[in-house]
């Protein structure tokens, strides 16, 4: 192993060497530079591989022969080599990339530039607190210099503001140098004494020395000068500025933490907590993007800083949460600067032009879900550490302002990704320098290889070694196919997985598996239309049915959450796909993290911290009946009732199911709800009813059921749109079905489950039907429609029967399921919310009248007379539908029989005989096969009885006035359509009014407000930002001494 | 006297920033960091200073042997001696800097630079 003083050695050599150069001699400049941060990387790097792989051990470095504190000292260990390894190789990547920059500036820039990289590793390095002074002085001086680099003009001015601070920071520093000196005799970090915090003379000194490199970690609220480098520097040289002189700070205020006792990691973690929300707050207001990263990035470091805070508790995991963190950090915000160093704009919306490029888009996509935490990177296994680990000390505050950071911060990186992937393109893409992309992608590479080795490091497993994902990410490289090819690998795929895993579950998780991946893979024939590679589909969805498969195998709450945030993402990226998505993708990406999160805080809750937690043992906490019990109930019912879209969580639904594409409608509305069952099932299996403050959790559950059956159904009357109308009714069905869970008996689960099976196989089919009546007419407003029996037969068939299915009319299923659960509700005791779902009934019949109706009856429309019948493909899952439904409506028993025997093991109870084909309750019995001979002969009868009457009839076209009263004026005016409703409208017309959607927006805008206001503080002159430090020093010293005494 | 130095240090450090933070031009703000600069030293030299010590020179004056009883804590003002340098280095910076605003925008205004905010 080469000693580490050699990075320091190589980089101060490097330096002086470039300054020997002639000033012509730029190339030589460069290959200096770039022989001396390649050696420091290499260094490194072989210094953390061996130190992680045990080979190695941590070690001291004595300078000037002479043991600490009487010379410096420094230290390698695997944080120091990790954190290392991250400021060289980017020091490395934007040398490289800001080469021609450098080039323009003369040969001593590159000189600077090495200076600076070994600067901030000798912070890192060193054990001496006067050494460190150097350094930070160094890493200044480099800063200063660098910021000079770019082409805009306002950077001297940030760059001038900046040394302001420093000098501030610099006296700071001096002075508790000095004093803790005084105090301690030494000025080696590890002779520091822990101290109390109190108002004593090396407490001061303590202080200070702390908060001098807090405020080099540009806490919130004294950063402007920190965000105006951010802004104006060059991107190459901003990369470099967050990865790693941010890390490198960091580092060594964690140095001088450790040292000072755990008397002092509150404040660590309250000055963490203020950065990471108030910077993300004002994050939220902006619309430049390189400001917006400057403000992720100091958001980031303060949820690094509150980890700091938490090593008291983390104890052994603290490096692989920490790191986690700042590792994910520092790649994906580098590569976010290297990224916006290739877009010629500087509005956020001017990253449209990404799109010329999809390895660029993907990398934005994946840059955006490291700095989030999302599996499967990095920062993913260290979040949900921290969670545990918060909630075994019982800092449940903490986690809860974590989480509510993360989630505004996921509100504007998800908001600037639907504005790449869906503003027009404002200029002509100019190409991009292939050195400049070469960077961005290893940066990639680089996140990606984190997220694999912190998942190797995982006592859960390596969420990249899952074979679902697995499957899933390799259409990444499969791209370049044609979308047939994918398409049949994809439905290949899903069938063989569910053949693969079925002999090993139980009937209710088999009807789940079959529903989600068996049905995804039939809905996916209707994507055998599509033409062209349709780049970026497949691998959003696969990624939505990997979680979907995982979650169903989910055994730890560990893998459930993986398995339900992979689902969320892949599926945000396939609703973001349809054309006007963008604003309904935000609020569902929204809406579903919100709901993970109150899902990871009730897992950690659960668990008391310590993993891994069994999914069963949540069945232990409720019989325990701990007094955390119902919380976690609360917490993860919010968070599956998010997903289900449950009334006052729906408003993101009808946006975000219409305006998706054809083939992706059903995959989110007949798929992706159920997963929200599916999480409710489990956890009212284990849980069962939980009892709040003496209310009964599963019967406000019952209510929020009813209301949403109602609500839904009413709003659906009222939609113009077809698609919304589907949507507005799936928040009804799913209202149905948690009723039915709620209910929490026998016949309730099993309406529940037949709602699983219906809702899948109706809604699927209705949406692709008016997929393809969109396809032709090119519209989804029902007014605009009419008459399209003739022109689109197999769809109207398809309509009828789903319509008939849904409406729970005999002879279908979707009348098994009304059976059941007129059972269901005449055996439960409580009568509001029955009376309720019982009036939904009436009140879905009105809308899925008037879907058919509007569409395929009365007057067809001029500009539709030459339509022809939807795409073969997308008839073909529509049919295998309709056989289905008339098959599963006659023989109901061949799923239903094993899941009702399942769940009478759950209860202990028998609620319906099976006999035969006949099934029987206490109130009486219900023979399909005979139900359909009946209707099937009624209907022989009456249709035998029509032709005969109707054999007189006479043809006539549609403006033949003969046999009318009057000439039509225009086709539109005999059909009456729109606004179909309005008699209803009159009389329910209040209940339409959008209260959610104003609490909602309510809060956002109000957030907005605030953000777009508290952000003034920053007046952009250099003074007012060296008074807000000095302040901010002064009054983080008074609440820490109010704080003790 | 030491005490006498260290408070003049730390008056120097209140005056300095205190002329840094209200005057607006770009060279009165130098000026006023190089204050408070000083006051710094001042303050680091203070606190290495004990009464009636020597200098911490080892000759014939104060053999080895008695040197830690007979002279002054020499580390202060060693340290002393690299943040004036440092010190140095960061004002030829400032002051370049302040060349370039001014070469520029022909002003020395900090208040003229406030384009980048919020």
């Amino acid at each position: 192993m080469v000693s580490a003083i050699f990075i320091i050695a190589a980089g101060l050599g490097a330096g002086f060497l470039i300054g020997l150069l002639r000033e012509e001699q730029k190339g030589a400049a460069f290959a200096v530079a770039l022989a001396a941060l390649g050696f420091m990387a290499w260094v490194s790097v072989s210094w953390f591989i061996a130190l992680a792989s045990g080979t190695a051990q941590a070690h001291d470095i004595i300078t000037a022969g002479t043991q600490p504190p009487f010379a410096i000292n420094l230290r390698m260990g695997l944080a120091e080599a990790g954190l290392l390894s991250v400021i060289t190789l980017t020091g490395l990547a934007s040398l490289i990339y800001m080469a021609p920059a450098l080039h323009a500036l003369g040969r001593r820039a590159f000189a600077v530039l090495v200076i600076l990289v070994m600067a901030l590793s000798g912070l890192v390095l060193t054990r001496d607190i006067f050494n460190l002074f150097v350094f930070f002085e160094l890493i200044v001086i480099a800063t200063g210099g660098l910021v000079l680099l770019s082409d805009d003009k306002r950077a001297v001015a940030a760059g001038f503001k900046y040394l302001v601070v420093s000098q501030i920071v610099g006296i700071l520093l001096l002075i508790g140098i000095i004093f803790t000196y005084h105090a301690g005799g030494s000025l080696n970090i590890d002779d520091i004494a822990a101290q109390p915090m109190a108002f004593t003379g090396a407490g001061l000194a303590l202080f200070l020395l702390l908060i001098a490199l807090i405020v080099e970690l540009k806490p919130f609220p004294a950063n402007g000068w920190a965000l105006d480098i951010y802004e104006s520097a060059h991107p190459g040289f901003s990369a470099l500025f967050s990865a790693a002189s941010a890390t490198a700070a960091l580092y060594a205020a964690d140095k001088l933490f450790a040292a000072a006792g755990p008397d002092w990691l509150p404040l660590a973690t309250v000055l963490g907590l203020v950065s990471f929300l108030g910077a993300n707050l004002l994050g939220l207001a902006q619309r430049n993007d390189r400001r917006l990263l400057g403000y992720s990035s100091i958001g980031q470091i303060g949820l690094v800083l509150v980890v700091v805070g938490q090593r008291d508790i983390l104890g052994d995991a603290y490096l692989y949460v920490a790191g986690g963190i700042l590792f994910t950090h520092a790649v994906a915000k580098a590569g976010l600067y290297w990224i916006s160093g290739l877009v010629p704009g500087r509005d956020l919306a001017d990253w449209a032009v990404l799109r010329a490029n999809p390895v660029l888009l993907f990398a934005f996509a994946a840059f955006i879900a490291m700095l989030l935490g999302l599996p499967p990177f990095a920062g993913f296994y260290a979040k949900w550490d921290l969670a545990h680990a918060l909630t075994g000390a019982d800092r449940l505050p903490v986690l809860g302002l974590v989480l509510l950071g993360a989630l505004i911060e996921a509100g504007y990186l998800f908001r600037w990704f639907g504005f790449a992937l869906k503003r027009p393109n404002p200029v002509a893409f100019p190409g991009f320098s292939t050195t400049g992309f070469a960077v961005v992608l290893v940066a990639l590479a680089g996140g990606w290889g984190l997220g694999f080795a912190w998942g190797a490091g995982s006592v859960h497993g390596n969420l990249l070694l899952a074979a679902p994902l697995i499957f899933a990410l390799a259409f990444l490289l499969l791209e370049p196919l044609p979308a047939w090819a994918k398409n049949i690998l994809a439905i290949a795929g899903l069938l063989g997985w569910v053949a693969l895993r079925a002999p090993e579950y139980d009937p209710l998780h088999l009807v789940f598996a079959l529903v989600m991946l068996a049905g995804g893979a039939v809905i996916l024939l209707a994507s055998f239309t599509a033409k062209g590679e349709r780049l970026g589909f497949y691998p959003s969805a696969m990624v939505m049915y990997a979680g979907l498969a995982l979650l169903i195998d989910a055994q730890t709450s560990f893998q459930f959450f993986a398995a339900w945030e992979l689902l969320t993402i892949g599926s945000y990226f396939l609703i973001l796909r349809g054309r006007e998505s963008e604003p309904h993708a935000l609020s569902y990406i929204l809406f579903s993290l919100g709901g993970a999160f109150a899902i990871l805080a009730g897992f950690a809750l659960a668990s008391g911290g310590l993993q891994p937690f069994a999914l069963e043992n949540l069945a232990a906490i409720a019989e325990a009946g701990l007094p955390v019990a119902p919380w976690v109930f609360v917490l993860l019912a919010l968070g599956f009732l998010t997903k289900t879209a449950s009334v006052g969580f729906h408003i993101w639904l009808p946006g975000a199911h219409a305006e998706a594409e054809t083939d992706v409608s059903p995959m989110v509305s007949g798929i992706l709800l159920k997963a929200g069952l599916f999480g409710l099932w489990i956890l009212l299996m284990h849980m069962g009813a939980q009892r709040l403050w003496g209310v009964d959790l599963t019967y406000l559950l019952v209510w929020i059921g009813a209301l949403s059956a109602f609500l839904g159904a009413v709003l659906a009357i009222f939609q113009e749109d077809a698609k919304r109308l589907l949507a507005y009714s799936s928040i009804s069905q799913m209202g149905y079905a948690l009723f039915g869970l709620a209910l929490m008996n026998h016949l309730g689960w099993l309406l529940a489950l037949m709602f699983v099976i219906n809702h899948y196989v109706y809604k699927s089919m209705l949406f692709l039907a008016v997929g393809g009546v969109y396809h032709r007419t090119g519209t989804k407003l029902m007014y605009k429609m009419g008459g399209l029996i003739t022109l689109m037969p197999f769809t109207f068939v398809s309509v009828l029967v789903g319509i008939i299915a849904m409406s729970g009319v005999p002879p279908l299923s979707g009348f098994g399921g009304r059976w059941v659960f007129y059972n269901a509700i005449m055996s439960s005791e409580m009568r509001l919310p029955v009376v309720l779902i019982f009036m939904s009934g009436p009140i879905a019949f009105l809308y899925l009248f008037r879907l058919i109706h509007t569409i395929f009856l009365g007057q067809p429309k001029d500009e539709h007379r030459k339509l022809r019948e939807a795409p073969f493909w997308l008839l073909v899952p529509q049919m295998i539908f309709v056989a289905f439904l008339i098959g599963f409506a006659v023989l109901p028993g061949m799923v239903l029989r094993k899941v009702d025997a399942y769940i009478g093991g759950h209860f202990g109870d028998e609620a319906l005989a099976w006999s035969g084909r006949t099934i029987t309750s206490q109130f009486g019995y219900w023979n399909p096969v005979a139900i359909m001979l009946v209707i099937g002969a009624i209907f022989v009868i009456v249709l035998a009885l029509l032709l005969m009457m109707n054999r007189n009839a006479q043809k006539v076209k549609q403006f033949n006035i003969v046999f009318s009263a009057e000439r039509p004026f225009k086709p539109q005016t005999t059909h009456f359509a729109w606004n179909f409703f309005a008699p209803y409208r009159k009389a329910l017309g209040f209940l339409e009014a959008p209260h959610v959607t104003r609490f909602w927006g309510g809060i956002t805008d109000s957030l907005h407000a605030t953000a777009d206001f508290t952000r003034r503080i920053y007046t952009g002159n250099g003074q007012t930002y060296a008074a807000q430090v000095l302040v901010f020093v002064v009054a983080v010293y008074l609440v820490v001494l109010g704080g003790v005494s | 006297m030491h005490l006498v130095a260290m408070a003049a240090g730390f008056a120097l450090i209140l005056l300095g920033l205190y002329g840094a933070l209200t005057h607006r031009n770009i060279l009165r703000m130098i000026v006023g960091f190089t204050l408070a600069n000083t006051g710094v030293h001042v303050v680091l030299v203070s606190v290495g200073y004990m009464p009636g010590r020597a200098a911490p020179i080892l000759d014939g004056a104060v053999p080895v042997g008695e040197a830690a009883a007979r002279i002054i804590d020499p580390v202060p003002q060693a340290l002393v001696l690299t943040a004036i340098v440092i010190g140095l280095g960061i004002t030829a910076l400032m002051l370049a800097y302040a060349y370039r605003l001014f070469r520029a925008r022909g002003s020395l205004d900090i208040a003229d630079y406030t384009e980048l905010k919020w």
